[in-house]
């Protein structure tokens, strides 16, 4: 008896969160991407991209809204999803986060419908909201990989350094995939292109650095390696590096679009519940946090 | 000042008198009528409507077969993880220095469910909020003890100020020691031997693996190294912002 455990039962507790929650982190990524895309091409296009500032901000205000819902459906107590603003706590990304889903979303709607509109204050109060948006699309493009990270679920501890760029280049992947969906002019497609390669180029990255990071301890890897999550992981692997491929293919057609935009939204949606079905499997395994501890990797 | 109890598993006799006064006294539902199979432990783990729970662990050894018991429940961590991931403050510290959730404020997000590094709290299905020991915040006011230490017949669980509790705990181990169970030790007692959770108010003694007990060797509450993470997504926002100029400025020669 050299590696005993409590009739195998789990010493901490599964994830009580539900397929909504993994969706949302796909949804409010992507909201959070556009938010900051749309800030970029505000101060930097010289209005050369209002069309395309625009529909980014409609894409961060639907990002956020949908995902608010997605949140409040998982709650135990739907009804009291407004205490999520009763306090700020600065140790809970999930308290920093809702700040931020809270304030992003409302502000990247009015952007959208302010700074294109008649009269001066009204223009002034869009930009105002466009750069705050903007700014705060960074941290909720990413800060769902802080939450899961500030956890005892031992997959998520041992990704800690890494998840944060993973989720921050997947929900870029996940904007430029959704653009990749609808009609852009030329000169758009070309920043989504530009936007999106970097993000599935990174999401691969990652990706891989996060399977060294946790083969540290192989019972933790078991987690991302085998299963609903293994599948769900490989599953992501193949349709991002597909939309890569396909979007980097000279002769872009409206079919090549669409098919590396379905493939990309595949692979960041395969993403996020890999990783969420990841966690669950290793919460339930008693070894891969005894292993963590004793291996000396815990603090 | 803080109070807690020192749980002494070698007087433990496994009666689980501590798992149904909790029950009687916090009105909580029964875990389900089920056989487990594991020895006589038939509540498996902590859980929202179980807030005492008495393991069984069994040794075999050549000669003789033998049990180990041992009533666990939260551990009112002085770093509670549970307490720094609630993000609508419905979990506080209390005047006793325990941890509480306030059932009015919790909505039932599950955060602090996967932050306990003890798997203690859960979330009730049926009424969608987190539960946990209350260390009796209701029996305390009233200068009254918790109910699983008050029903306890062999003072396996001995509830009281966490420093008189560590005084009394250290003498309990050296005793043992001359008596030749030189195995026991303390699990949790203080900051220095648990750093993770800079101490419990509520501790243990052991006589083997903390892993026997289903007891995680080395419990840190999340929020301990979280920056790292909180660094990472700096450098993610970074390159993200980057990224976004970089498309916006190409695209705008493109233009052009």
């Amino acid at each position: 008896m050299t590696d005993p455990t409590y009739y195998d039962k789990p010493v901490i507790k599964p994830p009580v969160w539900i397929w909504s929650v993994p969706a949302y982190f796909y949804a409010g990524g992507v909201g959070g991407a556009a938010m900051v895309l749309a800030f970029a091409a505000q101060i930097l296009a010289e209005s050369r991209l209002r069309e395309f500032e625009e529909r980014c901000r409609w894409i961060g205000a639907v990002g956020g809204g949908i995902g608010t819902a997605f949140l409040i459906h998982d709650l135990g107590r739907k009804e009291r999803f407004l205490l999520m603003l009763r306090v700020f706590r600065p140790t809970s990304p999930m308290s920093v986060g809702s700040w931020v889903l809270a304030a992003a979303t409302p502000l990247s709607a009015g952007s959208a419908l302010l700074t294109f509109a008649h009269g001066a204050f009204l223009r002034w109060a869009g930009q105002a909201a466009g750069i705050a948006s903007g700014i705060l699309g960074l941290p909720l493009a990413t800060y769902t990989a802080v939450l899961i990270s500030n956890t005892a679920v031992p997959v998520w501890q041992q990704s800690r350094r890494i998840l944060p760029l993973l989720f921050g280049a997947s929900s870029m992947a996940g904007l430029a995939s959704i653009l990749d969906l609808m009609k852009l002019r030329d000169h758009e497609r070309h920043v989504s292109r530009y936007f999106g390669t970097v993000g599935r180029v990174a999401e691969l990255v990652a990706g891989a650095v996060m399977e060294r990071e946790v083969a540290q301890v192989p019972r933790v890897a078991r987690s991302l390696n085998e299963g609903v999550a293994g599948a769900l992981w490989t599953a992501a692997k193949v349709a991002t590096a597909s939309s890569l491929v396909i979007s980097l293919l000279p002769n872009q057609s409206r079919g090549k679009r669409i098919a590396a935009g379905v493939l990309g939204t595949v692979g960041a949606l395969c993403l996020r519940f890999a990783v969420f079905q990841a966690g669950r499997a290793s919460s339930q395994d008693p070894r891969a946090t005894f292993h963590q501890q004793r291996a000396g990797l815990n603090p | 000042m803080p109070k807690g109890f020192f749980t002494d598993t070698t007087v433990c006799i496994g009666c689980k008198a501590c798992e149904v006064a909790c029950k009687q006294w916090n009105q909580l539902p029964d875990d389900g009528m089920f056989f487990s199979g594991m020895s006589y432990d038939n509540s498996v783990a902590l859980g929202a409507d179980t807030w005492r729970h008495v393991s069984f662990v069994e040794k075999q050894s050549e000669a003789q077969f033998s049990w180990l018991m041992l009533s666990d429940v939260c551990k009112h961590c002085q770093r509670a993880g549970c307490l720094e991931a609630c993000p609508t403050g419905a979990i506080i510290r209390t005047e006793f220095d325990t941890v509480f959730v306030q059932p009015d404020v919790c909505n039932g997000c599950g955060y602090c469910v996967v932050s306990c590094p003890f798997g203690v709290i859960d979330r009730q299905q049926e009424d969608g909020r987190a539960w946990k020991c209350t260390l009796c915040y209701d029996r305390l006011k009233d200068n009254m003890e918790p109910a699983c230490a008050k029903a306890c017949p062999t003072d396996s669980i001995i509830f009281g100020e966490v420093a008189e509790l560590r005084e009394k705990a250290k003498a309990r181990v050296e005793q043992l020691h001359e008596r030749g169970v030189t195995e026991a030790y303390l699990y949790g007692d203080s900051a220095e031997s648990q750093p993770g959770t800079e101490g419990l108010n509520a501790f243990f003694l052991l006589v083997d693996k903390p892993e026997v007990y289903n007891l995680p060797p080395d419990p840190v509450a999340p929020a301990k190294k979280v920056g790292q993470s909180w660094a990472a997504l700096a450098v993610a926002s970074l390159g993200i912002l980057a990224a976004a100029a970089g498309a916006v400025i190409s695209g705008r020669k493109f233009h052009a």
